[in-house]
């Protein structure tokens, strides 16, 4: 992938559908509409009481129906995570103009990030085996307390034979899940590859995440989530999944189909700090993605847009926009930075929403506003309201771990 | 040309063993590892036996300086394999500058399932009080792989895979690519696997375990017995190993990764996903099945999974299939889920490595429909070419491994 010019159409990796199951809306043209009109998916939590916590918000799907997307027998064996999965790759590979046939099953895969899997249902079979004892247990309950379910029902509802993999890396989960489909596809082993990322919001998992103070509000300050800005105070929580459908410009153009955008580069790293801790400084941030930008064959100044990491989590925020601040090329020439966790919550596998979002920002040349940054830590480029006209030949789609891990995607045109 | 990718260093805990030398020694002498399990109480279960790794003693396996605060059992367990199996490839303590040229990419299970459980327990049995959220601090598979990577200080590329029982196996594929690509000169990879309560509660509740010892391809095989394991090897190109002069175990030639589409926890009995992924690794190894002597299978014991194995190899290897050795290791060191295919790797390697085919032992009454040579009586001592390790998974998920003997001109071509 040195040099996306020279190098056959077989081994360029292109997105040709994309299908998301956000707090935002369900399906690109919801999603879309509503990303580009910067309305916000972060509310009061409705599917579970809040009322002993400090923070009330998330960003729920609502309104999801999986009846509208997956057959009837299948539904009853499945959970959340999965539902959604499914919904979201039907919606891609319908998106995508593709049918599952006998004949192209066999090639066509699935790669899926998830940080922390079905937190519902490993909940509620420890609560049973706990409470009621060994012989309690619903066996029922038994596979979809494992990681790779959702990604393994969606390929029984859906057909994929090919290639099936989770990826489980905590925030980078989606990013790391993309990065290995892209290079499937350029390694022959699978025509389709749909990817991305897809986490829930559970009351288990949420009254976890406040009591490791991950979540707004803290320092006694409002309950908001504000990417990069000065007052933030913690992030809220999401949930969600997206999915993008990738295969090579030599299938597309057989196909007739004109991709979105190309996976242009890949760049992976991390930093030796402590386990579940965010990034203290912007080292390990700044190396990934020079070793991504290389990877392309692309310099920073050939980079039109950074789709952040940032959640209004003080340490993240901080180290990404001290990276992007010292990341080299006059300030005319320093890519757009946009953050969309102000609206989406964090879901740590929300790479595979961003990637959907890159895609229509791609296409429609054009890149959605931030929300909640008023005070920007650093003087950057960053999106405030939405940025239209502009040619992507570049982006960046950030990848940043609790726990330093950092996997950072170069998506262009 | 295909960059060639050796194995230079490996390290694993298990049931039956507390390090790789150590490991050869018990397949080659038969050794079984499941017996009562006393890691936490298996009263009310169908199964109270299993794979234990008895008397693991952190300390032992891990130097002072490395801190192992709030770390997982699981943690624990991969940092000392990984330490092992540095050691066994020279590079460790790690050079400076390597740190940023090498990655890891583990197979989860569990992780630190264990310790949440207790958490957990503790939390439903005390609603209300102040429970202590920080026991959760390493609950995740993916803590293991940032715990030896922190430790370390690695600032190459990280990811952990998730695929239940072949997990390990698509980690180890993933490693290879990642050299391959050119983002790692040197990969850490493996899998880990701890026991825990739900796992054993969910297996039980299947009623996929057997009540006593798992017997692969045995007529009155009950199911499988669960284990726990650490299981690490070190991959880095052949040119970067011939320079330094480290010791080749051997090479990891390729892989395949397919789906049943089928149904979540049965494999479906057509086989196809199985053949599929045997197929692509023989086909990204470059081999044909004439290439390949001596198949470690996944071989859990259960009644489906067996035979539909055994069809599936004889749907890849034609006649040849009753000429190939097929054994299952799992009947002497258990099935460790996400750790099984790393852990059948090493197997794998050091069945080449050291010349000689492991057995499947506790084997007593032939099943008809299972007529392949299973190694039942004791291992055998063989030159081994190329070497084909399944693993099967929840999901539909097979992964496939193919490692080779090493030889200057390559794989089968000697």
């Amino acid at each position: 992938m040195t040099n996306g010019r020279q190098i056959d159409k077989a081994q360029r990796v292109v997105v040709t559908g994309i299908g998301m199951v956000t707090p935002l809306g369900i399906g690109r043209e919801e999603f879309g509409g509503r990303l580009f009109a910067g309305e916000t998916g972060i509310a009061e939590i409705a599917s579970f009481n809040t009322n002993a916590f400090s923070s009330h918000l998330g960003a729920e799907v609502r309104n999801f129906n999986p009846r509208d997307f997956i057959s009837v027998k299948n539904i009853r064996r499945m959970d959340k995570i999965s539902l959604m999965t499914a919904a979201a790759a039907r919606l891609a590979l319908n998106d995508a103009g593709m049918q599952i046939t006998a004949e192209n099953r066999d090639r066509v895969g699935i790669v899926l990030g998830t940080a922390f899997g079905a937190t519902d249902i490993t909940a509620q079979f420890l609560q049973t085996l706990f409470k009621d004892g060994p012989a309690s247990v619903n066996p029922i309950l038994v596979p979809n307390t494992v990681m790779n379910a959702a990604a393994g029902h969606t390929s029984i509802e859906l057909g994929f034979r090919g290639v099936n993999t989770t990826v489980t890396h905590f925030a980078v989960s989606a990013e790391n899940a993309i990065a290995y489909a892209a290079a499937e596809i350029r390694r022959g082993t699978a025509d389709f590859i749909f990817a991305g990322g897809a986490d829930i919001l559970s009351e288990f998992y949420f009254q976890a995440l406040t009591k490791f103070h991950a979540l707004s509000p803290q320092n006694g300050k409002e309950e908001s989530c504000r990417p990069f800005d000065r007052d933030r105070n913690g992030t809220v929580a999401g949930e969600g999944c997206g999915i993008i459908c990738l295969e090579s410009l030599r299938s597309a153009e057989a196909r007739g189909r004109h991709p979105y955008c190309e996976i242009k580069g890949v760049g992976m790293g991390s930093s030796p700090i402590r386990p579940n801790v965010w990034p203290r400084n912007p080292d390990g941030i700044q190396q990934t993605l020079h070793r991504a930008l290389k990877n392309a064959g692309i310099a920073v100044h050939d980079l039109q847009a950074i789709f952040a990491a940032a959640n209004g989590d003080t340490h993240l925020d901080a180290a990404e926009s001290e990276a992007y601040s010292q990341i080299g090329g006059s300030p005319d020439e320093q890519p757009s930075i946009m953050a969309m966790k102000g609206v989406l919550g964090e879901s740590f596998s929300g790479g595979g929403i961003r990637a959907c979002a890159m895609a229509l920002a791609i296409e429609k040349k054009s890149l959605p506003p931030t929300a909640g940054l008023e005070h920007p830590l650093e003087s950057l480029a960053f999106v405030k309201d939405e940025k239209k006209g502009l040619e992507i030949d570049n982006a960046a789609l950030a990848g940043i771990s609790f726990g330093g891990t950092y996997c950072y995607l170069i998506l262009g045109r | 040309m295909k960059k060639r990718i050796v194995i230079t260093g490996m390290g694993t805990l298990n049931a039956i063993a507390g390090n790789a030398d150590d490991f050869a020694r018990a397949l080659q002498e038969g050794r079984c590892g499941i017996e009562v399990i006393d890691l936490f109480d298996t009263g009310g279960f169908r199964s109270q036996t299993g794979g234990q790794i008895k008397r693991f003693v952190p300390r032992d396996h891990i130097p002072p300086e490395f801190s192992i605060k709030r770390t997982s059992r699981a943690d624990q367990m991969a940092l000392a394999a990984t330490i092992e199996a540095l050691r066994d490839a020279g590079l460790y303590p790690l050079p400076e500058a390597l740190k940023e040229k090498t990655g890891i990419a583990l197979g989860g299970g569990a992780g630190g399932l264990l310790e949440g459980e207790e958490f957990y327990k503790d939390y439903l049995s005390h609603p209300g009080q102040n429970a202590k959220f920080s026991a959760l601090a390493s609950l995740f598979c993916a803590s293991s792989t940032d715990c030896i990577a922190s430790v370390l200080g690695l600032t190459g590329p990280k990811s952990t895979f998730m695929t239940a029982c072949s997990a390990g196996a698509t980690a180890i594929g993933c490693a290879r690519d990642f050299i391959a690509d050119g983002h790692a000169s040197v990969m850490i990879t493996g899998g880990v696997e701890p026991m825990s309560r739900l796992t054993f509660a969910a297996f039980n509740a299947l009623k996929s375990v057997d009540p006593e010892t798992c017997r692969p391809f045995d007529q009155d095989r009950a199911g499988l017995s669960l284990g726990e394991a650490a299981a690490i090897m070190i991959l880095e190109p052949l040119e970067s190993a011939l320079q330094r002069g480290a010791k080749i175990y051997g090479e990891m030639l390729g892989y395949g990764i397919t789906c049943d589409a089928y149904h979540m926890t049965a494999p479906d009995e057509q086989a196809s996903g199985a053949v599929r992924a045997m197929r692509t690794a023989l086909q990204d190894s470059g081999l044909t099945a004439d290439d390949i002597d001596y198949i470690n299978a996944h071989g859990t014991a259960t009644p489906v999974n067996d035979v539909t194995e055994t069809r599936a190899i004889k749907e890849v290897f034609g006649k040849r299939a009753y000429e190939i050795p097929v054994s299952s290791t799992k009947s002497m060191h258990a099935h460790t889920l996400g750790a099984s295919g790393a852990l059948e790797a090493i197997v794998s390697v050091l069945a080449i490595r050291q010349g000689f085919i492991p057995p499947t032992v506790n084997h007593r009454q032939s099943d008809p429909q299972c007529d392949l040579d299973y190694v039942t009586s004791g291992s055998r001592k063989a030159d081994l070419r190329a070497v084909l390790s399944n693993s099967f998974a929840f999901g539909g998920n097979n992964t496939t491994l193919i490692f080779g003997k090493y030889s200057e001109k390559g794989a089968a071509h000697d």
